[in-house]
């Protein structure tokens, strides 16, 4: 008797009414005499009310859209119920997602940044107004086609291929807009999708040439007045009738004069490396004996540290721009002598090994604290401004370490712990590496 | 309806080699754009070291343009392809053909530009030759586009700024001839800066071409030495019919 036991009151109760019947069918069948017919009677009048309620929640449930639910009683009722509790829980969470699907439209539209998803081939999926209106895509019509076959710029396409993500790229926009537009990708979830980001850059790269320009245009202004000053208090200084009370401020003023046209020079050595203008071609350098120099120069100054110590353990050539190359170890040499007492030492040290070559510059000088390391190649990054300016330098040594550095695929590390002293490396990538022999080989080849 | 062309092969290794094909199209393309656009600013800014650069790039263009070709040839010979399949292979020889000239045409302006760097420049600073850059540059953009998207409507709408090039070109030529009869000392530069004028016009010449591939590679229809007009109208009903059907 399994099947009784699900059955709810109200079914009970429907059971109930039909024995009910059926029994009074029954004695009214036996008091006419006609038991069957009765009981047929009964029956029919039961089925013929079955199939009116069932007819009419057929008539209710079969349109896509439900109207108000038929007023049943009974087991016929209680399905009504159900249908329509269900029904109407369907629509709400319907109209939640749609909610949310209008919000994040909205959301997409209202994104100052454009957005396009792809697929696992590139193919573009879905992409935001924004991008739609700064690449000229058009909905429906572009979907599935490859974002390469539209964005065909050859860095970009060269972005995408490599798949470092992090790194993004900046691109002029092709055609009369003249917008630059960075991208960037984002892996987005699984199945290989990825999320182009794309942004409006152009303001951002109007400003930055605007900035490379004034200070290029404004050094090279500087350099001319100045050079004028200099050249009159030289004159000064050797004119042996000036009032001795003049000695002092001439000699000062030739100090700071001499120091602006630093100042000057190493802001036009920067701003050519930065706008990636090559002084000399490439060369194989003997950094050996550029070491050499470098120290030589450091050894003839009046106020240095007593030792400074040449280490050389490889005799291997480096590819790269050797004015650019003397100007980083010597900029990275003039800090060391600045920062390091009398009694202390510095070691220059030139070494190859699997991951390429390394140039050193150990001093023991007063070392830098941690928090100034990662800022110190920023242009007039002072770890002491007070000290710094007594010490003279333009503040921009360092950036321009970092900037010829990138010229030859190079980084620089900083190694230091104050009260100790400092170490610089810069590191060049195995690419870069010259060996002797392969030099006197190939000398032999061309002289053949 | 284009797209379903290229994906109703059964093998998937031909499909690929399909698509391939016109992505390499497509990345020659930009490559080509970027050159024009280098080798029109190296003549603007007088910047010869630009100059220089796009006149070593070019080599980059015919290699890629040997490759595809050899792509295209291996296809044909392999899977025989017919109907739109043929089309488009076609449609890709001829259109690589196109893009290399332009990119040698960009060579020759970006020579030209290095060369003139050294020279005066003159009082309007080469500004007709930059608008004419930029309408020409912007034909081969939306040529490609129409390529990638096959999409006729938009390729004989690139053909018809043809005109507008060849009226450009016109009045530079007429200004460039004015000036050197005033002043015969800018002779030599009035001929450079009449050969770069010259070779963008060509360079509208190519995308009106590539267009036409375009054209041919959809409806399968020559339109070359066909009044544009007629070709429009031809389309108009084409995409009528399409609709109704």
């Amino acid at each position: 008797m399994n099947f009784l036991r699900g059955i709810s009151p109200t079914g009970w109760k429907a059971l109930i009414k039909l024995g009910i019947a059926l029994f009074a069918a029954l004695l009214i069948g036996l008091a006419v005499g006609h038991v069957a017919l009765a009981i047929a009677i009964v029956l029919a009048v039961v089925l013929a009310i079955q199939a009116r309620n069932f007819l009419r929640v057929e008539r209710w449930v079969r349109p896509r859209h439900l109207g108000e639910a038929p007023d049943i009683n009974g087991v016929w009722g209680e399905l009504v119920a159900s249908i329509d509790r269900i029904q109407r829980r369907r629509q709400y969470h319907k109209a939640r997602v749609m909610e949310l699907l209008r919000e994040f439209r909205r959301l997409t539209t209202a994104m100052p940044e454009g957005a396009i998803l792809l697929g696992p081939g590139n193919e573009i999926l879905w992409f935001n107004p924004r991008a739609a209106e700064w690449l000229n895509l058009r909905r429906k019509r572009d979907y599935g086609m490859r974002v390469e076959n539209l964005i065909r710029h050859p860095s970009f396409i060269e972005y995408l291929a490599t798949g470092r993500p992090e790194e993004g790229v900046v691109v002029q926009e092709p055609g009369s807009s003249n917008r630059w537009l960075a991208y960037n990708v984002v892996r987005a979830g699984e199945l290989g999708r990825q999320l182009l980001i794309v942004r409006d850059v152009s303001r951002e790269m109007q400003l930055e040439t605007l900035r490379k320009d004034f200070v290029a245009n404004a050094s090279h202004e500087l350099r001319s007045p100045l050079t004028v000053i200099s050249g009159y208090l030289d004159a000064l200084a050797e004119d042996s009738k000036l009032d001795p009370t003049w000695h002092g401020p001439v000699l000062e003023m030739r100090r700071q004069a001499e120091r602006m046209s630093l100042i000057v020079s190493d802001l036009l050595e920067l701003s050519k490396l930065e706008s990636g203008q090559r002084s000399s071609p490439e060369t194989t350098v003997d950094i050996g004996g550029l070491l050499a120099a470098v120290r030589k120069e450091a050894m003839a100054l009046e106020q240095r540290p007593e030792k400074i110590i040449l280490t050389l353990d490889s005799d291997a050539l480096l590819r790269g721009s050797e004015p650019e190359l003397h100007s980083i170890v010597s900029n990275l040499m003039t800090n060391a002598v600045k920062y390091t007492p009398p009694e202390g030492e510095i070691e220059l040290r030139w070494w190859t090994d699997d991951e390429g070559g390394h140039i050193a510059v150990r001093d023991t000088g007063i070392g830098i604290a941690p928090e100034h390391i990662p800022r110190l190649t920023e242009r007039f990054y002072r770890v002491d401004a007070g000290r710094a300016r007594e010490m003279g330098g333009s503040g921009l040594g360092l950036a321009i370490v970092k900037h010829a550095l990138q010229h030859h695929d190079g980084t620089l590390t900083i190694d230091s712990t104050v009260g100790q002293g400092s170490t610089f490396v810069c590191h060049f990538p195995t690419s870069r590496i010259v060996q002797r022999s392969n030099v006197t080989e190939l000398r032999q080849a061309v002289a053949e | 309806m284009e797209k379903s062309d290229l994906s109703h092969h059964i093998l998937s290794r031909y499909n690929d080699d399909l698509e391939r094909v016109r992505t390499n199209v497509l990345r020659m393309g930009g490559l080509v754009e970027e050159q024009l656009k280098q080798a029109v600013q190296a003549l603007v800014e007088g910047d010869s070291r630009l100059g220089e650069q796009v006149a070593l790039g070019d080599q980059k263009v015919n290699a890629m343009e040997v490759a595809i070709d050899e792509d295209c040839s291996r296809i044909l010979a392999t899977r025989s392809p017919a109907a739109s399949d043929l089309r488009l292979i076609v449609a890709v020889i001829k259109t690589i053909t196109d893009l290399e000239r332009i990119g040698d045409e960009a060579e020759k302006i970006g020579f030209i530009g290095s060369r003139l760097a050294s020279v005066e420049r003159p009082a309007d600073r080469y500004r007709e030759i930059k608008h004419l850059g930029r309408i020409v540059g912007d034909m081969v953009h939306e040529a490609l586009d129409a390529f990638a998207r096959m999409d006729p409507e938009a390729a004989v709408a690139v053909a018809k700024k043809d005109r507008l090039v060849d009226e450009e070109y016109e009045s530079i030529q007429r200004q460039i001839i004015t000036f050197m009869m005033e002043d015969p000392r800018t002779i030599r530069r009035g001929l450079d800066v009449l050969w770069v004028a010259r070779a963008l016009e060509r360079i509208g010449d190519h995308a009106k071409n590539v267009c036409e591939y375009v054209i041919y590679m959809v409806y399968g229809k020559d339109i070359r030495h066909v009044a544009l007009e007629d070709v429009e109208e031809h389309i108009q009903a084409r995409v009528q019919r399409n609709r109704g059907s």
